[in-house]
């Protein structure tokens, strides 16, 4: 299953809260979706899930259309605003039911597919409590739970891991895994960018409504050569092995960071070997090295330029 | 025992899932439960009280008396919380992202509505069975018939559901805080002059349980009355529930299509009757009466449309009919804000037109001044909400374009009514210590003062006026509505590949 989005623009009187973005993903993958705070990402996904129409552009689910068919596309999709369910009198089981008559489930299925829900994302014990009295994280369990509730192949979640405390965040962490597992595609905002990091194979920076950087973590940090990042700790002779990197052909820079040398290599994992062999040879003693993964948020901050609409 | 199970299982699937909702959220909150009980308590004590009074035993009408202090509780518990119960929790609902949690699922905008009404419909049922038993009890008292009974039961109810749409009408109304302050007050205001009227209807000294009801249920009069009061009573439910829909659904939609399909439907059917019944009884009230309700809903209808939207969405323009002879109909009927305008301003000439054509094809169902005076006062009405509609559009495009959202003309419309009718001529009394009906001229009360102290300088004055307000608007406005027209197109069927996009992962 492919979600593309093409092209879309949504415009509020002058101002261009989604300027002309387009990206895909498929099943089984896990999208971050990152900007700062009015970059259009919650506008993008109210837009995914056709709660607004775009002013031009449209979005296509398997080939269903968000704007020319948004009935169908509602039984595509589990949308998870940021904001959280607020009902009064009403049970948590009473709410996934409700959800469940709502997207047209017949009774035969209703209670099993509840149930299982409930199973899955740990409601069981608490499906006779108020939806009003649940802690936030609570709230947010059962939010994800009327999103699964017709077991839609797409997930759009808006800042589902906010306020949430660590153990709460480890546990979503835990939940989206086994549903890009399932074969989910899930398309997931977050300002909390190490979270996203650990769990998505991809992400799409927008800023001031449009995509700055997309594609896989090393692709938007290095996007023109394979470069990589490398932090050496020797035992010692660290000034001398600094100003030996220095000279080194394949460094394109060097940073110290106390007992440690970050450095950044031009060109692939070979030349990272190369590159120890040389310094073993050199008569280093090297405790440690290691390359470094992309970092969303290194990542996040080279890209963007933090202007607010 | 399981062919039963699995009948019911199929009828719960049957049920509106909103329905199944309001009602569980009322069984298990707290309002709802304290409401019936108190309800009960204040039934069981009012007939305690009545029958431990000691001028029991001397009255033959003891029954009715208690009949009508019941019903009146009835009446106020349905007209006062139910409804608001129904709206605060809409309201509330509509307030955050639960709205849109909805919108989502299969469910439509009117099962929304339609599920939200019958589970207040329901409540209201609830109490009026826990009132039945201590209702027929009053029988045994006498001094009231059984049909009495019935029938006013019936007629509250009716009064009863009208308020359930109405208090869900306010409650779908986008509105801050403050605004829903208001809308609460006036609300608890209409109540409140509601209640004794129809209490004063029903059982006052001249009411219809003094009549009594029994003998007359043979009579047509007594037919007509309770058909009219049923129909009336459906069309009014209808039509608030089309509005409450068209202001939940999203802005995306087509909302203007079903509101104006039935208001033109109901036009023409309540115009027919109306022709039929003036023409049998030889008598033009019948038409007159369909003539001025219908051209206040059109001059509503007016205020409305320029508040709507002047570009439609996508979703809108590909349902726009390929064939060229359906789309200026379409046009009309279609969500937008030029549209709008000239539907409204069509049907009002319509309206119009139907009595100018009776008066000329059966003169002698004219009565002459009266008509003439009916019909200054209609076309005066229609022709202000014109200009004050155009007027307000024009201001808000061409002063206040950056400041103020489309969707509020209809308030700016408002205020410049309000500035007419009540600033100035309050202003030209505190310069000048001295008070002038033509200072009223710009409003709509002139022409009605006028007619009704045979000021027709006045009503003439009013009737220029307002020719000239709507002339020039609607000179001023042309490129607008031209506008519109010419992008009332279905969108061009784009044959070429879209471009390729960033692939992610």
């Amino acid at each position: 299953m492919l979600i593309n989005v093409d092209h879309v623009k949504k415009y509020f009187g002058k101002t261009r809260a989604v300027d002309d973005i387009s990206f895909s993903f498929s099943s089984g993958e896990i999208v971050g979706f990152v900007g700062p705070n009015g970059a259009g990402k919650t506008t993008t996904m109210r837009i995914l899930a056709t709660l607004d129409e775009p002013t031009s552009g449209d979005a296509t689910i398997d080939g269903v259309s968000i704007v020319e068919t948004p009935e169908n596309a509602r039984r595509l999709i589990g949308y998870v605003p940021d904001a959280l369910p607020t009902h009064r009198d009403i049970s948590v089981h009473d709410y996934l039911d409700f959800f469940a008559r709502a997207y047209e489930l017949p009774s035969t299925q209703r209670e099993q597919v509840v149930e299982s829900i409930e199973g899955f994302t740990n409601l069981t014990g608490i499906r006779e409590k108020s939806l009003y009295a649940l802690s936030k994280g609570m709230k947010q369990r059962v939010s994800l739970a009327r999103a699964l509730v017709h077991d839609p192949p797409v997930l759009v979640m808006d800042e589902p891991a906010a306020g949430l405390d660590p153990r709460a965040r480890v546990e979503l962490r835990e939940l989206l895994r086994i549903l890009s597992g399932q074969g989910k595609a899930i398309l997931i905002s977050s300002h909390i960018l190490t979270e996203l990091s650990e769990i998505c194979d991809a992400a799409v920076i927008i800023e001031q409504g449009k995509i700055v950087a997309s594609g896989n973590l090393q692709e938007i940090d290095s996007p023109s050569d394979a470069q990589s990042t490398i932090v050496i700790r020797p035992l010692n002779r660290q000034d001398e092995l600094y100003k030996t990197m220095l000279i080194m052909p394949s460094v394109a820079s060097v940073n110290r960071l106390g007992d440690e040398i970050e450095a950044r290599i031009s060109g692939a994992e070979e030349t990272c070997c190369d590159l120890l062999e040389n310094l073993i040879q050199s008569g280093y003693r090297i405790i440690e090295f290691k390359q470094r993964g992309s970092d969303l948020e290194s990542v996040f901050m080279n890209v963007t330029k933090g202007v607010v609409q | 025992m399981n062919f039963v199970a699995n009948l019911l299982e199929r009828f719960t699937d049957t049920l509106n899932p909103i329905v199944v909702k309001e009602l569980r959220q009322a069984v298990k909150g707290k309002f709802f439960s304290v409401i019936l009980m108190v309800f009960l308590g204040v039934l069981l004590l009012t007939i305690g009280l009545y029958l431990s009074s000691r001028t029991v035993e001397f009255s033959f009408n003891l029954g009715r008396d208690i009949f009508g202090v019941l019903l009146s509780i009835l009446l106020s518990t349905c007209l006062l919380f139910v409804p608001a119960y129904t709206a605060i929790r809409l309201g509330s609902e509509r307030s955050d992202a639960n709205v849109d949690l909805l919108f989502i699922t299969t469910l439509r905008p009117r099962s929304i509505i339609w599920g939200k009404f019958l589970a207040a419909v329901v409540l209201t049922v609830l109490l009026y069975s826990a009132c039945l038993p201590f209702m027929t009890f009053t029988y045994l008292l006498r001094g009231v018939d059984l049909p009495s009974i019935f029938v006013l039961m019936a007629l509250t109810f009716i009064v009863s559901v009208v308020a359930i749409q109405c208090a869900i009408f306010l409650g779908c109304i986008p509105a801050n805080r403050f605004f829903r302050v208001i809308l609460g007050v006036g609300w608890l205001i209409a109540v409140a002059v509601s209640i004794p009227t129809v209490s004063m209807m029903m059982y006052g000294p001249t009411g219809l349980l003094h009549s009594g009801i029994g003998g007359q249920m043979g009579t047509w009069q007594f037919w007509r009355i309770a058909l009219s009061v049923l129909v009336g009573g459906i069309a009014l439910i209808s039509l608030l529930g089309l509005l409450s829909t068209a202001l939940i659904s999203p802005y995306s939609s087509n909302r203007a299509l079903p509101v104006r399909v039935f208001v033109t439907g109901t036009w023409f059917l309540t115009g027919i009757a109306a022709t039929i019944w003036s023409l049998a009884s030889k008598n033009l009230t019948p038409v007159g009466v369909w003539v001025g309700a219908y051209v206040v809903v059109y001059s509503i209808g007016l205020f409305i449309a320029v508040s709507e939207r002047e570009h439609l969405g996508k979703r809108v323009s590909l349902s726009i009919p390929r064939t060229r002879w359906l789309r200026p109909l379409a046009f009309l009927f279609y969500s937008g804000a030029a549209g709008g305008v000239l539907w409204s301003s069509l049907m009002t000439v319509l309206t119009l037109l139907t009595i100018v054509v009776l008066i000329e094809r059966f003169p002698h169902m004219w009565m002459g001044q009266f008509y003439n005076d009916f019909l200054v006062v209609f076309i005066v009405i229609p022709l202000q909400a014109f200009a004050y509609a155009l007027g307000a559009s024009l201001i808000r495009r061409r002063v206040l374009a950056n400041r103020i959202a489309g969707g509020y003309t209809c308030v700016i419309a408002i205020i410049l009514l309000d500035v007419t009718t009540m600033i100035v001529p309050l202003v030209l009394f505190f310069i000048t210590g001295t008070w002038e009906k033509e200072w009223l001229v710009g409003s709509p009360v002139a022409p009605i003062l006028a007619v009704s102290g045979k000021e027709y300088h006045l009503a003439y004055s009013s009737l220029g006026i307002s020719c000239l307000g709507a002339l020039l608007t609607c000179v001023m406005s042309i490129p607008w509505f031209f506008r519109q027209i010419r992008n009332f197109q279905p969108p061009k069927q784009d044959t070429a590949t879209p471009p390729r996009a960033n692939e992610v992962g």
